[in-house]
């Protein structure tokens, strides 16, 4: 079976429909109230958590699950920095990042060092737990159970509590880092990451380091995730270890699923569609759980690609590349 | 001619098994060298003991007299040993286009942070190579499938495919493990034509695993013959057809 190959048109048309999406995103604001802008605020954090996850798992297909201590490390890395040591919010984002790719490489050591498969799932599950342990045991600077509150703060004559300045902020960094994660897969460094998942042996005899690779990946996608805590951080105003457990990763795991494993597409529309779906089953108290389960559970059944592959059989534009043509 | 690789005294011990046994020989610019020999000879341990995959017990290859023993086999690949698999090493989720560039990734200009930030310098080393890639494959008949799924192609297609891949970095040396296998008739020769000039046009020199031996003695300058991984005899295809021990150990009476 040929696919059409993707005309200058189509290709033009990809980078407008890929910018027009923030570019109406800067409009939303008009359109939220409140609680809603407190909602797309989330889902904004979401979408990158969920596109470090659908990285390591989905593109370079390695079953580890320290996604969620990532998150962790950079929220409590941006409140710690925030609350004890002073810094303005806004500079703790790379930070938080950096210590995210930091807990990255630590992942991809147990991975370098031949633990695969469900033996890296479950380390990587312990040390994810260890982190949460450590937040509750280090009560001087974690604040333990009662969790870490940032303090107010004020930028551009607007506090730092305001939703809507949050959601610009947040918008910047979740285009850049899409972006560059999009700039990443769409290279030769893309397809080695594939090449490591589709054939690791084959993939060193083009010359590929394979290790780097898989070294790479990991930091890369600790460094979203980790930023993506920062922006948490802010977004609620109060770290607790509970935001860090199993149900966190467990979301996110739905949010990679639903959007199509491996895919930057859908871990954007797995992220949006999961995170506004609890506001829509407020509607039926008591219910949320199962109707929650059942719908995932049924685009899963009817799309086992996730949503992602519904819009590539819609256009051409949406098929993933891992090359880059226009410049 | 050059010598492009030199195998000396090459050994493969597994646990108590010796794979292969004190092998040596060299490959030449142009050259193509036929290893033969029943099951388990130790034909592919020998490719992949030149290639990295498995540790020598003794012996060292060498490449334009540079050592090659005991690298990566991602470094032994980027200095000019390219192979491929017996049971085939694409990629199937890749398109054809895809593939062919991994092919070239040692080729592609650009640091991470050029990839990261879309930098010009990474996208023209990108462009360059994909037009390389699709150049490549027109050479081959294969341009209109660039964006299949490699796991969509027929077998005969996917190992024709790999031979791109795997000559795009333009390779001193190749490696090629059954490529053949399982192919048509017309596919087994249109296979050996791309043999033929990779070596005969670029001066490729070629080291082929192949059972069906009619092939072998057409396509061969010279043939390598293995069993219980030693080297049982060596020579032209014309020596190989005459000598009495391939007779009985391998070729069997006719
Ligand atoms: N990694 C390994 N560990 C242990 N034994 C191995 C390993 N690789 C190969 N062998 C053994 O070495 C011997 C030679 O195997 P090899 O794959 O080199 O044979 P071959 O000549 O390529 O055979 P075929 O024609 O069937 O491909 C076999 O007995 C095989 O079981
Ligand atoms: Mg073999």
């Amino acid at each position: 079976m040929s696919t059409i190959m993707p005309s200058a048109r189509q290709r033009s048309l990809r980078i407008w429909a890929f910018w027009a999406v923030p570019a109406l995103l800067l409009l939303l604001p008009l359109a939220t109230n409140a609680y809603t802008q407190f909602i797309v605020n989330g889902m904004l954090i979401s979408v990158l958590v969920t596109l470090g996850f659908t990285l390591v798992i989905g593109n370079l297909g390695q079953l580890a699950f320290a996604n969620t201590a990532f998150f962790g490390i950079g929220a409590y890395a941006s409140a710690m920095l925030t609350a004890k040591f002073g810094l303005p919010w806004i500079v703790t984002i790379p930070l938080a990042g950096a210590l995210g790719a930091l807990g990255g490489f630590l992942a991809s050591a147990a991975a370098l060092r031949g633990i695969r498969s469900y033996y890296l799932a479950i380390i990587t599950l312990a040390f994810g737990e260890l982190m949460r342990w450590a937040y509750l045991h280090t009560k001087p600077l974690t604040g333990g159970t009662d969790g870490l509150p940032l303090p107010r703060e004020v930028v551009f004559g607007i506090s730092l509590s305001d939703d809507t300045l949050k959601f610009y902020i947040f918008l910047g960094v979740t285009v850049v880092l899409v972006k560059a994660t999009l700039n990443l897969m769409r290279s030769r460094f893309g397809r080695s990451v594939m090449a490591v998942r589709e054939n690791e042996v084959a993939t060193a005899s083009l010359a590929i380091p394979t290790a780097r690779v898989i070294l790479v990946t990991f930091i890369w996608s600790g460094f979203v995730v980790g930023c993506a805590g920062a922006l948490f951080a802010r977004h609620v105003g109060h770290v607790f270890p509970e935001s860090f457990g199993m149900l966190h990763l467990i979301a996110s795991f739905a949010m990679v699923l639903v959007g199509g494993l491996g895919s930057v597409l859908g871990a954007v529309l797995g992220a949006v569609l999961l995170t506004a779906l609890p506001e829509y089953l407020r509607a039926f108290p008591g219910m949320e759980e199962l109707f929650f389960g059942l719908i995932v559970a049924a685009v899963l059944v009817a799309m086992p690609m996730g949503l992602a592959s519904l819009l590539r059989r819609l256009s051409p534009i949406f098929v993933e590349r891992y090359y880059r043509e226009e410049s | 001619m050059t010598d492009l690789l030199t195998i000396e005294g090459l050994s493969v011990r597994f646990s108590g098994l010796t794979a292969l046994d004190d092998v040596s020989f060299t490959l030449e610019e142009g050259a193509v060298r036929a290893v033969i020999g029943p099951n388990g000879a130790g034909k592919s341990t020998l490719f992949n003991a030149i290639s990295g995959y498995v540790t020598p017990t003794s012996g060292t290859v060498h490449l334009y007299g540079r050592e090659l023993t005991r690298l990566t086999p991602h470094a032994i690949a980027e200095q000019g040993v390219r192979r491929t698999f017996q049971n085939g090493g694409l990629f199937p989720a890749l398109t054809v286009l895809e593939n062919v560039l991994t092919g070239l990734h040692a080729q592609t200009e650009g640091s991470f942070l050029d990839i990261l930030l879309g930098r010009s310098k990474a996208l023209k080393s990108e462009a360059e190579n994909i037009h390389r890639a699709r150049e490549l494959l027109k050479l081959m008949s294969m341009d209109h499938m660039a964006d299949t799924r490699a796991g969509d192609l027929s077998g005969g297609q996917q190992r024709i495919v790999e031979i791109v891949r795997t000559v795009a970095s333009d390779p001193p040396v190749l490696l090629l493990d059954e490529p053949a296998v399982g192919l048509s008739p017309v596919a087994r020769a249109q296979m050996m034509d791309i043999i033929h000039r990779l070596a005969g046009e670029k001066g490729v020199g070629i080291l082929l695993i192949e059972h069906a031996v009619e092939l072998v003695m057409a396509a061969a300058d010279r043939i390598l013959v293995m069993a219980a991984g030693a080297r049982i005899a060596e020579g032209t295809p014309e020596e190989i057809r005459e000598d009495r021990a391939v007779l009985e150990a391998y070729l069997g009476h006719s």
